[in-house]
């Protein structure tokens, strides 16, 4: 009896140093406690490599939980994964409300101008209610082209546009064979689409981080497709090759309702844009799209709309003027303008009050333009830094006329051989 | 005289109280260590900036650690929070006033907000120097 007191006792003894050595080999969790949470989180035990995802989202003050979700003090990975919003990306549109929202953040009013998310999830690119009205209406699905519905159903009562709803559009409820196909195959190119393949050239994240988190080398020459470029990272800095990661990648043959991919492997920009009839001035093929298309064309006004050209409207004539007038300027004085909060989220330029910068018809400032004292402008890249100088039409030798000015337009003089 | 050797009984109720024992102070050790676990230490609210008189009059002294700015006039001290009323980031601190680095928020020298996305001042903290010299910060 006794002997077994001491067995028992020895084999006590040695589970709890068994239990002490394992534990003593375990992960040391590293603890980071966020001033906007105040709640300690362990994520940076593992993730403690990834770089900061931005400068206005500092690992300090944000952490990883208040956007991703997750089990804080998990040191399992299974188990810290397992409550993340959107898997790898918080900004679907699915999640974004709780990984992004709040009135201090992306879904505040129109007023502080936060409404972010409000905008992205009504706006165009979002709803793909343009190509569906078009579709629908061409095979005689719908009487006209107004908008009826989105890739989701949506609702949005303070919208202006006459539009105040969308119906999810459902491929199976069309009697037309073509609609039907259109939905089927044509339905991969709006905010909430999942790429055809990660890693290639027109690989994308969904909703926000389709376009604020970089998936593509902002340079044609160096996308390298042989791998997954999708890196931890939110910009405003958003290149080219981010917007052609679902605006160049091929054509849609209407007769088939079908998608074709381009076969082509193009080394310049010039010669990129998949279709080969296409027309570009220099500005279209030397600048970002960020560089004239504006956060309101890009991200929506907050409205429905039935066509991307209902929301469009940076032509030519906003950056050179016509015959007759000069570009729009406007002097800011404000420094609550939202020009100064775009230029510190991509500080490519220097703002001061007092500088005179273009203006869009609607009143949105191009911040990253200046009118210099030769009465010439001036436009730096947003997402290349590069200066480009340019002059106004009027007195110049154009013979534009100033009600006609659509690209096509000015194609007709200003188009590079390509 | 005791007999030198050890008996067998006494070796095995030796052997049974020190391992008995061993398993005791190991297990108790791994209670109190269990029920006295804390994932986050309490966030700390008062801070010993050490004498007074290491700060000139008419200094600013950024504190990182507060994080908080320290200003010295001919009057006394006070203290401003650094940290942003809009989100929390550490905003920097400027002749003019503070700056967010996040989100740009803009606040004059007494804390004020001059530009948003900050809509409330920033937090005026208490600092008290004690009979024997030393100054106290209270965050709370």
């Amino acid at each position: 009896m006794r002997r077994t007191i001491v067995i028992a006792s020895a084999l006590l003894l040695l589970t709890l140093l068994g239990i002490a050595w394992w534990e003593s080999r375990g992960i040391k969790p590293v603890a980071l406690t966020p001033s906007l949470t105040g709640q300690v989180e362990f994520c940076l035990t593992c993730h403690a490599d990834l770089p900061e995802i931005s400068k206005s989202h500092p690992i300090e003050t944000f952490g990883c939980v208040s956007c991703h979700a997750g089990e804080r003090l998990a040191l399992d990975a299974e188990l810290a994964h397992s409550t993340m919003r959107g898997g790898k990306n918080p900004a679907d549109f699915t999640v974004v409300e709780a990984s992004c929202g709040g009135t201090d953040c992306h879904s505040g009013t129109e007023a502080i101008q936060r409404d972010h998310i409000q905008r992205a999830t009504t706006s165009i690119q979002a709803t793909y209610a343009g190509a569906i009205a078009t579709i629908r209406f061409t095979y005689g699905a719908q009487p006209d082209l107004t908008a009826r519905l989105g890739t989701t159903a949506i609702q949005d009562n303070q919208s202006t546009s006459g539009i105040t709803r969308l119906a999810a559009f459902d491929p199976l409820q069309e009697s037309n064979p073509a609609v039907q196909s259109f939905g089927q195959n044509c339905l991969i190119c709006h905010l909430s689409s999942a790429p055809a393949e990660t890693g290639s050239r027109y690989d994308h994240f969904t909703g926000c981080a389709a376009c604020h988190t970089p998936t593509q080398a902002a340079d044609l020459t160096s996308i390298d497709t042989s791998t997954s470029t999708r890196v931890h990272q939110l910009t405003t800095a958003i290149s080219y090759t981010q917007c052609d990661a679902c605006h160049n990648r091929g054509n849609y043959d209407l007769r088939t309702m079908t998608f074709q991919p381009r076969q082509d492997n193009p080394t310049d920009r010039l010669h990129d844009y998949y279709q080969p009839i296409a027309q570009f001035t220099k500005c279209e093929y030397t600048l970002d799209c960020i560089d004239c298309h504006t956060r309101t064309e890009a991200m929506g006004d907050g409205n429905l709309y039935s066509s991307k050209f209902d929301i469009e409207y940076i032509r030519c004539k906003t950056c050179h003027g016509t015959l007759t007038e000069l570009p729009k300027i406007l002097t800011l004085t404000d420094s609550n303008d939202i020009a100064f909060r775009q230029a510190l989220l991509n500080p490519v330029v220097t703002l001061q009050p007092g500088v005179s910068v273009l203006v869009t018809e609607k009143g949105e400032p191009l911040w990253n333009t200046r009118l210099l004292l030769d009465g010439t402008y001036e436009l730096i890249g947003k997402s290349t830094g590069q200066v480009f100088k340019f002059k106004p039409v009027i007195n110049s030798s154009c013979e534009q006329d100033p009600e006609e000015q659509g690209s096509a337009d000015c194609h007709k003089c200003h188009a590079v051989k390509r | 005289m005791s007999d030198p050797h050890l008996s067998r009984r006494d070796f095995l109720k030796l052997t049974r109280t020190v391992l008995l024992t061993a398993s005791g102070v190991l297990g108790l050790g791994g209670l109190i260590r269990f029920l006295s676990y804390q994932s986050q230490a309490p966030a700390q609210t008062e801070f010993d900036l050490s004498q007074a008189s290491d700060y000139a009059p008419d200094s600013r002294t950024v504190l990182p650690d507060v994080p908080a700015l320290l200003v010295r006039t001919e009057t006394g001290f006070s203290a401003t929070s650094l940290v942003c009323t809009h989100l929390g980031c550490t905003v920097g601190s400027t002749p003019e006033g503070f700056v967010c680095p996040c989100h740009g928020s803009r606040f004059d020298s007494q804390g004020k907000v001059i530009r948003g996305p900050a809509a409330t001042p920033l937090v005026l903290l208490k600092v008290k120097t004690t009979e024997d010299g030393k100054l106290l910060l209270f965050t709370n």
